[in-house]
């Protein structure tokens, strides 16, 4: 288990070079002014970086790709507290306490804390990673087709569920719709071209980065323009060095929200945003002072910057050992990996062992920078906020256009992004989340091909779906989520507890059944 | 609540179109394909569950409608915003991504979009009037610069740097 540490230090050499810090300097430093500007997720940032570092080699592209993912994390704290609005939806629980922690005149304070929070999640999820990612690689070997079914049903159920708060059906709608979207085109066993009603276009089917830019990159620019702008910060007040002293008395919540925030990354389309709220709320739950929370505590603050930068790690395990995305960011990497003839799943650690420490390594580059960045450069960086978005929206909607067509050189890959750009408006307007889409989009095949290929092994059988003991697991998972999101399902459960139970006010904080008194 | 109705419907209309498409689809039984490798499995699977998801929606729409008079369920995101600036936003990219994009030099096809964009979205009421002339040309020259430095630099960083095909 140790040696995993042991090849983690010899990658860290092995990949110190000036062209390797250059990468990571310029990289981290876009991927946090992409956080930091509301409107530019760590997705869209990551899906333009794709297509346009997809001549470069492999090592490098993923290097850059890697330290986008991690500094637009952490960037998106910066607007959570100076601006009150995310940069990225995993910062949202930032804001809770950072922006008060601003409000008081504390700002630099709050930069500092959120800086040495990322840092260290993102630690804590790498170790992870190092120490996990071989582990899991190896029982994935045990995998089956019937896994693989499950999985992608799982992470779309799983991520449909937790981004359609309010509203879970429609996430499981925008799951189902993306797997949807992923069979238009040749499928794998006969090269029957689904859908295409003899349009050779079609016939290709839709290019996964593609549709990434439009859903995320047109949408948001779309969305941006829509709604009013908002109010630019003018100054920060305060030292941004955090005291060593403040840092350290936390080191209990650091730890255990890295821990949650490398689980929550890990399971398949859970992500940096839960990453954060569940640090936040076992950190809240679990504190002495309570009542600060949301008034500017800087316990809040660190768990929740703890726990979206460790899901980042988090979130790559399963991309590299099942070929799995543990969030939407993840489900871009991962696509850039089979870009770049990386084959990621199960067999990594027998083919090639040294990419899993070397993605470790990188981290740890990144990680470093985003705490040398966003120690000594917060003026400069301050200036990010200033830019209009009248100024910018233009600019990103060009690369949209470049980044879409870039990968194919086919026109019609722009088509696909101004068409899923105006989809995903509309989807998003009718309250439809946009993450689970995005991840059955990268699921759809692996659901294909392993649906398929367990009903010819199992000869038509169900029975190996149901009862080998990962499956059944998953299916079981599958199903609470499926029950406990349902209105119908919940209210006669709370009906039935409530005859043992007196009960209490907002048992669960869960949104009152339509219709109820 | 009646946009939840109409979504439900066109949900169950297309879960149930992919699904008579899926049955549709060739299962090479000349060829003695394994029927369960057919291309028709996994899209309507896929599409007879989206048409069941779609139903309880419009089940629990429905239901909730009768229960309660005309109260939104679980309404979409109603941030405020503005129908104009949208539709303006969607007219501009769409022109320029659909239709200047491959037609016209890619450089071209992008000063005129920035330009454009920069100007529709920043004009001010007060440009209009005489006394602000030097105001209004101070920014569409600001406009034009933006827009010559965009169109110059993505086209040669993405031709020369990254070493990307342009449209």
């Amino acid at each position: 288990m140790l040696d995993g540490l042991g090849y983690f230090a010899t990658a860290i050499v092995d990949l110190f070079s000036l062209g390797t810090l250059f990468n990571v300097a310029w990289a981290t430093l876009l991927g946090i002014s992409v956080g930091m500007l509301p409107g530019l997720t760590a997705t869209l940032g990551l899906a333009l970086l794709t297509t346009l570092t997809f001549k470069l080699a492999a090592g490098d592209a993923v290097m850059i790709l890697i330290c986008m993912y991690v500094g637009a994390i952490y960037g998106g704290s910066r607007s959570a507290i100076l601006l009150n609005i995310p940069g990225t939806p995993a910062n949202a629980a930032t804001a809770l306490d950072g922006f008060q922690l601003a409000r008081a005149g504390r700002a630099g304070e709050a930069m500092g804390i959120a800086t040495a929070g990322s840092f260290f999640g993102t630690l804590v999820g790498m170790l992870a990673l190092a120490i996990f990612a071989p582990l899991l690689a190896e029982t994935a070997l045990g995998f089956q087709s019937y896994e693989f079914f499950w999985l992608a049903v799982f992470g779309v159920v799983i991520s449909g569920r937790l981004t359609g708060m309010n509203d879970p059906l429609k996430g499981w709608i925008a799951g189902f719709l993306g797997l949807l979207v992923a069979m238009v085109g040749q499928e794998g066993v006969h090269a029957y071209a689904r859908f295409a009603y003899g349009d050779p276009n079609l016939a290709g089917g839709f290019g996964l980065l593609p549709v990434l830019v439009g859903v995320f990159g047109f949408t948001e620019v779309l969305w941006v323009m829509k709604n009013p702008t908002y109010q630019a910060v003018k100054d920060a007040a305060g030292s941004v060095i955090p005291k060593i002293k403040a840092v350290v008395v936390h080191w209990i919540t650091i730890i255990r929200s890295g821990l949650i925030g490398t689980f929550m990354g890990l399971v398949p389309g859970v992500g940096e945003d839960m990453g954060a709220w569940v640090s936040y709320a076992v950190a809240r739950n679990t504190s002495r002072k309570k009542d600060e929370y949301g008034k500017g505590s800087v316990e809040g603050l660190i768990s929740a910057e703890t726990g979206n930068s460790a899901a980042v790690p988090g979130a790559i395990i399963p991309v590299l050992t099942l070929a799995i995305p543990g969030s939407a960011p993840a489900a871009v990497l991962l696509a850039a990996l089979f870009i770049h003839g990386v084959r990621p799943g199960p067999l990594i650690m027998i083919e090639n062992p040294a990419f899993v420490f070397h993605v470790t390594a990188m981290i740890f580059y990144a990680s470093a920078a985003i705490l040398v960045f966003g120690l000594l450069l917060t003026k400069p960086l301050l200036l990010v906020l200033r830019v209009s978005h009248i100024r910018l929206m233009p600019v990103i909607f060009v690369l949209c256009t470049v980044g879409a067509f870039a990968i194919a050189s086919r026109l019609f890959d722009v088509w696909v992004m101004l068409g899923f750009g105006v989809l995903g408006l509309a989807l998003r307007l009718l309250g439809f989340p946009m993450a689970p889409l995005v991840l059955g989009v990268v699921l759809g095949p692996i659901l294909d091909v392993n649906l398929r290929r367990g009903l010819v092994l199992s000869d038509g059988s169900l029975m190996p779906f149901l009862t080998r003991p990962i499956s059944v697991v998953l299916w079981v998972i599958i199903l609470v989520t499926f029950m406990l999101g349902s209105e119908w399902f919940t209210s006669r459960l709370r009906r039935l507890t409530g005859r043992f139970m007196p009960k209490g006010p907002g048992d669960d904080g869960s949104p009152p059944p339509p219709g109820a008194p | 609540m009646r946009r939840d109705l109409l979504t439900s419907l066109v949900m169950i209309a297309l879960g149930v179109g992919v699904l008579v498409e899926s049955l549709r689809m060739p299962r090479f039984e000349h060829l003695g394909v394994n029927p369960y490798t057919v291309p028709g499995i996994v899209p309507g699977f896929l599409g007879a569950v989206i048409a069941t998801l779609a139903f309880v929606m419009l089940v629990r729409t429905v239901v909730a409608w009768r229960r309660s008079g005309d109260v939104p369920v679980v309404a979409g995101d109603d941030e405020p915003g503005s129908a104009p600036r949208l539709l303006i936003t969607i007219v501009l990219t769409v022109g320029y991504g659909g239709v200047l994009v491959g037609n016209v030099p890619f450089w071209l096809a992008t000063f005129v979009f920035v330009l454009a964009f920069l100007l529709v979205f920043g004009w001010r009421a007060d440009f209009a009037d005489a006394a602000r002339r030097a105001a209004l040309l101070v920014y569409a020259s600001l406009a034009v610069l933006q827009a010559g430095v965009v169109a110059a630099a993505v086209t040669f960083v993405f031709e020369r740097i990254f070493l990307v095909t342009l449209p």
